[in-house]
């Protein structure tokens, strides 16, 4: 069978000790759209950048922000469709632990267990690594939780981060920006600016998206709150 | 008759015939000639009752249909020099649910003849009841006791006649007679016979156990009731279906003495503190 | 006859105000046959959180050893205790996984919530199906007369002491009334800060 000439994994180590592959994944996600995740007394935000080529692209139709369970969302930086297939593989994941014990997967839990999954990716064969990081955050016992997941499989509690395009200075900037006792109001006007810092173009409802996670569960902010935010920034 | 006319009673009706005519009577002996005689009971309605009773006492693929009777049940009795000892538990059982933990299980047939029931607890009692009158119909017929073995007999005779068809029971019967103390078992499939040392019912195995290694011709009278006693109490340890109170009787040449009603519960703590007290004696 | 009442037993799960009880008999019967009185049917899966498992002893061994591994497994992983209802969910999901071929144990959970101590007690048939009352939960071969015994002597928000002996008497009564079970009984009175074990002194017959 031709495919058994790929049943190894593709994600070798080179003679200096080092997983070329992931440096790859991990270039491509640096690549890859900005995102920014901040946690607030009272809530956590995530937020990211939607940009769109034409004019004749439908926003608001396909979206970044994604509800994995009512208490958890993740945005990610990097490839598009290796982070559909997080998504489906996270709710599933998040599903199976309620069938289980009857009791909705703590943030921690859904992290571990989807960095588990892009483990996997990196040692087994016939597939490559995940082009994409991920920002997860959700909201339980009364605290909110943000993760970032890296295609390695590592993963990272943060209190505030950027990732994907500039995260470098998305990260400079939050750290002179934040601070503990946050609102989560304050925290999504702060998100807004960081992805402001570098944004190419002007800034609208149309190519950001938002998601926030308190204690009501995660959504997705509308485009009409996203503008009010957009408002009060000079 | 002017009353019997105003109460509307024809003049020409013969107030003697409703008695002879009364079907009553009648109706009972055409059902079984069980109130004339208490040896017959009521044939299942068809023919060959022995043969074909066994068909609906079993489904449609062959397992058996079973009707809970009372079952489970440890007793003995053992002939020796004194005489006759028996013991038996109380407690009836319905499937594993206990009914009665204070059954008698032994039958007071006369002041020379006891019986003791293991197996369909209304088998035992009925047919118990009949030979009870047997005998003392024997009696009067005869101006003697019966003797043992002619009591066994009878209800060997008697439960003989059902054979096949459910009749379920295992008893001993214990007396004195012109030959000295006698021990029979019978039983409802025709089982018939003297013996020195007996033990029936479901825990029997384990009454056997002690009442063997402890059984000898020469023990006194105290020695016998303890052995009997002791005998029950393991059985009713181990036996699920044995239990509650134990009863020990011994059939002297004067007649039955009831010896001792004692619960389970109080002899496995007194067996239990006497064993402590042996081991702190060795040690 | 029934698998479930091949070996015998019965168990007993009440609550109480501020603590729960969990007691059981000691027999370990084949049929009419009693092998030991000193056979455990109540299990610790932690501080304040009690299984019992009345049915067939061989399952019983194997559904506490099954539930201990899934359980230590849960605390590592999640790092932190497992609260009585998710560890209900766990044992309801364990017997389901054998519709077709059950465990023949019909467990019961007695505890306290880790963080708030709230009293919890909950039963299941042998596939798993869970019952949550607010009062009493009982199993095994006299299940009707436990329940005719908790019928009559329950009353909500007892004190420890006062539990004990309800718990007590509905057991050891309603072991009275069924040949196999007794032959001794244990008792697990559970509060926030300590957890009490005593043996009863019942019938052996």
């Amino acid at each position: 069978m031709a495919s058994e000439r790929y049943s190894f994994s593709l994600t070798t180590f080179s003679p200096s000790g080092k997983l070329v592959q992931i440096e790859y994944a991990l270039a491509a996600v640096s690549a890859g759209a900005p995102s920014v995740g901040i946690k607030a007394s009272n809530g956590v935000v995530l937020a990211t950048e939607n940009k769109h080529k034409s004019i004749l692209y439908d926003e608001h139709s396909v979206n970044k922000v994604e509800m994995v369970t009512k208490h958890i969302g993740m945005i990610y930086s990097g490839m598009g469709p290796d982070y559909r297939l997080l998504v489906k593989q996270a709710r599933k994941i998040a599903q199976q632990y309620l069938l289980v014990y009857q009791e909705p997967i703590p943030t921690a839990q859904l992290v571990q267990r989807v960095a588990m999954l892009m483990q996997e990716y990196t040692q087994s064969g016939g597939v490559r690594p995940f082009g994409v990081s991920l920002l997860i955050c959700g909201w339980d016992n009364d605290k909110p939780y943000l993760f970032q997941c890296d295609p390695s499989g590592a993963y990272y509690a943060w209190k505030a981060t950027a990732m994907g395009k500039n995260h470098i200075n998305g990260k400079t900037f939050l750290e002179k920006r934040y601070s503990e006792d946050l609102e989560l109001d304050d925290a999504v006007h702060t998100a807004i600016l960081t992805l402001k810092e570098g944004f190419e173009g002007q800034m609208t409802a149309d190519n950001i998206e938002v998601g926030i996670c308190d204690a009501n569960g995660f959504r997705r902010l509308h485009p009409s709150n996203v503008k009010d935010y957009l408002a009060n920034i000079p | 008759m002017a009353l019997a006319e105003v109460c509307g009673v024809n003049s020409y009706l013969d107030f003697n015939l409703p008695r002879n005519n009364d079907n009553f009577q009648g109706e009972i002996e055409a059902y079984s000639k069980n109130f004339s005689n208490n040896l017959n009971l009521a044939m299942p309605p068809f023919a060959n009752p022995a043969e074909n009773l066994s068909r609906f006492s079993t489904d449609e693929n062959g397992r058996k249909l079973k009707i809970n009777f009372d079952h489970g049940t440890t007793t003995l009795g053992f002939r020796y020099k004194g005489g006759v000892v028996l013991a038996v538990d109380s407690r009836a059982t319905g499937g594993q649910f206990i009914g009665s933990q204070s059954m008698k299980k032994i039958v007071e047939i006369n002041d020379y003849l006891l019986g003791t029931l293991a197996g369909g607890a209304a088998d035992c009692v009925y047919w118990d009841r009949v030979l009870a009158k047997q005998c003392r119909m024997y009696e009067l017929r005869n101006r003697e006791r019966i003797s043992v073995a002619a009591a066994s007999k009878l209800m060997s005779n008697m439960v003989y006649n059902y054979k096949g068809m459910g009749l379920s029971m295992g008893m001993m019967i214990a007396g004195w007679d012109k030959r000295g103390p006698g021990l029979y078992y019978v039983d409802s499939e025709g089982t018939r016979t003297a013996g020195q040392v007996f033990s029936v019912g479901s825990g029997s195995v384990y009454a056997f156990g002690v009442l063997d290694s402890g059984y000898h011709w020469d023990l006194t009278d105290e020695e016998a009731y303890e052995l009997g006693r002791r005998s029950i109490y393991h059985a009713t340890h181990r036996d699920a279906y044995s239990g509650g109170i134990i009863r020990v009787y011994h059939m002297k040449s004067t007649g039955w003495v009831h010896i001792s009603d004692e619960d389970c519960k109080d002899l496995h703590y007194k067996y239990q503190e006497d064993k402590e007290k042996l081991r702190n004696v060795r040690q | 006859m029934s698998i479930l009442a091949y070996n015998g037993g019965a168990i007993i799960a009440m609550k109480g105000k501020n603590c729960v009880a969990i007691a059981a008999d000691r027999r370990f019967g084949v049929q009419a046959q009693t092998i030991s009185c000193d056979f455990d049917k109540i299990f610790e899966m932690g501080p304040h959180l009690y299984l019992g498992l009345p049915g067939l002893a061989t399952d019983t061994i194997t559904v506490m050893e099954r539930l201990r591994f899934r359980l230590n497994l849960y605390e590592l992983k999640e790092d932190r205790k497992i609260h009585p209802k998710t560890f209900s969910s766990m044992i309801s999901n364990l017997l389901y996984e054998k519709r077709f071929g059950p465990y023949f144990v019909e467990p019961i959970v007695a505890g306290l919530d880790p963080v708030t101590f709230e009293p919890f007690v909950c039963n299941m048939d042998l596939i798993g199906c869970p019952n949550e009352p607010e009062d009493f939960v009982v199993g095994g071969t006299c299940t009707e007369q436990l329940y005719g015994m908790c019928e009559v002597l329950y009353e909500p928000n007892l004190e420890p002491d006062d539990l004990f002996e309800t718990v007590s008497q509905a057991l050891v009564n309603a072991c009275d009334r069924d040949a196999i079970s007794g032959w001794g009984a244990i008792v697990y009175i559970i509060e926030k800060d300590k957890v009490t074990i005593r043996h009863l002194k019942t019938r052996m017959d």
